[in-house]
């Protein structure tokens, strides 16, 4: 035949990152940093009082000096003034009674890998269980290539088998980030079959709700850290590179 | 053929005074100025006009006026002097604190952007590894991963907040009028 015969087999495996929805914590030197800008910069040294701060200082200068005179005008029309200090304390109160979303949420706590909603200051990224010849493994999904479509094709088609052809994310471009280059084991190891090349392309998760998906296989979303829990050290070696904390 | 009784159908000028074809056809109505002054009235009507054209080259001969960028002019009534805080002198130890934090601070920085720069560039390894790698299998396989996306940009992303989303959270109502001034030049 014409066309030559490949000896390594080709696979297209997508990496699938969650981007974070909440901010990270603070290092101790950026809280330390932020309390000093806070200070000088923004509410103490450089600033002058504001119109609210100077209608609170003249007000309680009123009420000093009516204090030290024995005259109450205001008492004796019986009139009600809005202080300053009033507002701040009616202000301060709405505040309180509202309640955010909690940052560590119940997946954090249970530790469901499965769950979309964990871990919300880092990525998540996707793995599934595939069988690899007689072994099931924890990996990036993958699948073969096929001839006559791109790679980026194969690495999306990939995630269209394992979260259904729904699934909203931005791949990052035509070029592969990675690739992980393997031996077959010497029982079927030949001339013409003598490994294959894993390529990795990246996407971003677009849409946040995968209740349509998630139905073919085991899967799990974890974080960089996390992924040692799960991946073989050579193949875990080869994906480490082109994560970015 | 049409009957030659019908009056033709042409719009005649000052006809929005005659709504009737059948009316009795007089002159338009005269406006106020008699006919002796035309000429006089013309020459006025030219002087004024040439006027007018030279003050509009004036105009556009002149450099535009800058637009002036509010933010950088502080209003007048920020310079009193109760306005100014009084504050307490800051003591030897808290400038001693402060320089010595923004030392750390500066070597904090300093970690960060080589941390930041190292995972780049083993970004960039891994990639033309893999490109390497491509190019022995194939030629155009190689050639359609370089290509240039054309989806990718413009990309879009809210940041992160500092708390997730609340479910079923109904903001306060409110409207938002815009007071900005807009020039012209």
């Amino acid at each position: 035949s014409a066309a030559a015969r490949r000896p390594w087999r080709l696979f297209g495996a997508m990496c699938l990152l969650r981007l974070p929805r909440i901010t990270q914590p603070l290092e101790k030197e950026e809280e330390e940093v932020a309390a000093l800008m806070q200070q000088v910069e923004g509410e103490l040294e450089k600033s002058h009082y504001s119109d609210h701060e100077i209608r609170k200082l003249e007000e309680e200068e009123q009420l000093k000096r009516r204090r030290e005179s024995l005259y109450d005008e205001d008492e004796a029309r019986g009139k009600t003034v809005i202080m300053a200090q009033d507002l701040e304390e009616k202000w301060e109160q709405k505040f309180l009674q509202f309640k955010a979303a909690p940052r560590i949420t119940d997946a954090d706590k249970s530790n469901d890998r499965t769950s979309l909603n964990r871990k919300l200051d880092s990525n998540l990224m996707l793995l599934v269980k595939q069988k690899i010849g007689n072994q099931e493994l924890w990996l990036l999904p993958q699948v073969e290539w096929q001839p006559g479509e791109t790679l980026r094709s194969t690495a999306e088609r990939a995630m269209a088998t394992f979260l259904g052809d729904h699934i909203q994310a931005k791949v990052l471009g035509n070029a592969p980030y990675g690739i992980y280059k393997y031996k077959f084991p010497r029982a079927i190891r030949t001339e013409n079959n003598v490994g294959a090349k894993v390529f990795f392309f990246k996407a971003f998760l677009q849409s946040s709700d995968l209740s349509q998906a998630e139905l073919k296989a085991d899967y799990l979303w974890v974080t960089k850290k996390e992924l040692g829990d799960y991946l073989k050290s050579e193949y875990l070696k080869k994906v480490n590179r082109f994560l970015l904390d | 053929s049409c009957s030659s009784w019908l009056p033709q159908r042409v719009p005649l000028r000052c006809s929005h005074w005659q709504s009737s074809l059948l009316e009795v056809r007089t002159s338009p109505p005269v406006r106020a100025q008699p006919k002796k002054k035309k000429k006089v009235d013309v020459k006025k009507e030219q002087a004024q006009k040439e006027r007018m054209k030279k003050k509009l080259k004036k105009l556009e001969k002149a450099a535009p006026e800058l637009i002036p960028i509010e933010d950088f002019i502080a209003p007048l009534k920020y310079s009193e002097s109760n306005r100014v805080r009084s504050l307490p002198a800051l003591s030897p130890e808290e400038s001693e604190r402060r320089v010595l934090l923004l030392k750390k601070w500066c070597l904090f920085k300093q970690k960060q952007d080589e941390a930041e720069k190292k995972a780049i560039k083993a970004l960039v390894e891994s990639q033309q590894e893999a490109l390497k790698e491509l190019r022995l299998e194939g030629e155009e396989l190689y050639q359609a991963a370089i290509r240039r996306d054309e989806g990718l940009f413009p990309f879009e992303r809210d940041g992160p907040s500092y708390t997730p989303p609340l479910p079923g959270y109904d903001p306060p109502e409110g409207k938002c009028i815009d007071v900005t001034k807009v020039y012209t030049q």
